[in-house]
C-alpha cells in the first residue's frame, strides 16, 4: 500500500483505466473538460479586460480630476490677484487721504504746493 | 474632496466679493452723509453731488479724521476745502508730491521756509490794507 508510483506509471494506469470506460462516461468526461476549459479561458481573460477598463476609467477620472484642480487653482489665483490689487488700491487711497488732510491742515497755505 | 472644493469656492467668492466692495467707489449724495461727515465737509454742501467719485472717496476718508483735529486745524481744513475741490486731479497729485517732498526736508529748514512764508503773507496783507508796516521797537 505504501508503494510509491512515478508520475509516468500513474499516467499509464489512468490511460489503461480510461480504455476500459464505456462511451457515455467518456462523453460526459469530455464535456466536463470542455466546460472547465471554457470557464478557465473566460476567467483568465476577464482580469485583463477589467484592468484595461479600470485603466481607461481611471485615466478619464484623473483627467477630469486634474482639470477641476487646475480650474480651482486658476480661480483661487484670480481671486487672490484681484483681492491684492483691490487691497493695494485701498491702501493707496488711504495714504492719499492722509496726505490730503495734512495739506488741508498744514501751517503753509495750499498755494505753496499748487502750481 | 467635495468639501475641499466647496471650501476653495467659498474662499474665492469671499475674496472676490471683498475686493469688489473695496474697488467699488461708494457714491453718496450729500443727504446720505452722516452728521459728522456733513459737519466736516460743510463748505462743499452745495457742490458735493457734482464732485467726482474719487474725490468724494478721498474727502470721506479725510473727514474720518476731522473730529480729532484741533479747532485751528478744523478751521484751516474747512477754509481750504473749496479751493482743494476745484483743483484738477493733476494739480492735486502734484501738490501731494510737493508736500511729501517738503516733509522730507530737515525740520529746521522747514521752519525757516514757514517763517519766510509767514513774513511774505504779513507783507502782502499790509500792502493790501495800505497801512505802512510798524517798525519793530528797539
Amino acid at each position: 500500500m505504501n508503494q510509491k508510483f512515478h508520475s509516468g506509471q500513474i499516467k499509464q494506469l489512468l490511460n489503461r483505466s480510461l480504455a476500459r470506460l464505456d462511451q457515455p462516461t467518456l462523453a460526459r468526461l469530455r464535456d466536463a473538460r470542455a466546460q472547465a476549459l471554457a470557464r478557465y479561458d473566460a476567467h483568465s481573460a476577464a482580469p485583463a479586460f477589467a484592468w484595461a477598463s479600470l485603466w481607461t476609467d481611471h485615466r478619464h477620472a484623473a483627467d477630469s480630476h486634474h482639470k477641476s484642480h487646475y480650474l480651482a487653482a486658476a480661480v483661487l489665483l484670480a481671486a487672490i490677484l484681484f483681492s491684492g490689487t483691490a487691497y493695494w488700491h485701498h491702501t493707496v487711497d488711504h495714504d492719499v487721504s492722509d496726505v490730503d488732510i495734512a495739506i488741508l491742515t498744514d501751517d503753509l497755505p495750499i498755494e505753496m504746493y499748487v502750481d | 474632496m467635495i468639501r475641499i472644493r466647496f471650501s476653495v469656492l467659498a474662499i474665492c467668492i469671499t475674496l472676490l466679493l471683498q475686493a469688489s466692495l473695496a474697488v467699488a467707489a461708494p457714491y453718496k449724495s450729500w443727504t446720505q452723509l452722516t452728521p459728522v461727515q456733513q459737519e466736516a465737509l460743510q463748505p462743499l454742501s452745495t457742490q458735493w453731488d457734482s464732485l467726482s467719485t474719487k474725490l468724494q472717496k478721498n474727502l470721506l476718508h479725510a473727514a474720518k479724521r476731522y473730529p480729532k483735529l484741533t479747532p485751528e486745524q478744523k478751521q484751516r481744513f474747512q477754509n481750504r476745502l473749496e479751493k482743494w475741490s476745484k483743483l484738477t486731479p493733476e494739480q492735486r497729485m502734484r501738490a501731494r508730491e510737493k508736500f511729501s517732498a517738503f516733509s522730507k526736508v530737515p525740520p529746521e529748514r522747514r521752519e525757516q521756509v514757514k517763517q519766510m512764508v509767514r513774513q511774505q503773507e504779513e507783507a502782502s496783507k499790509t500792502a493790501a490794507s495800505g497801512v505802512p508796516p510798524v517798525a519793530p521797537v528797539r
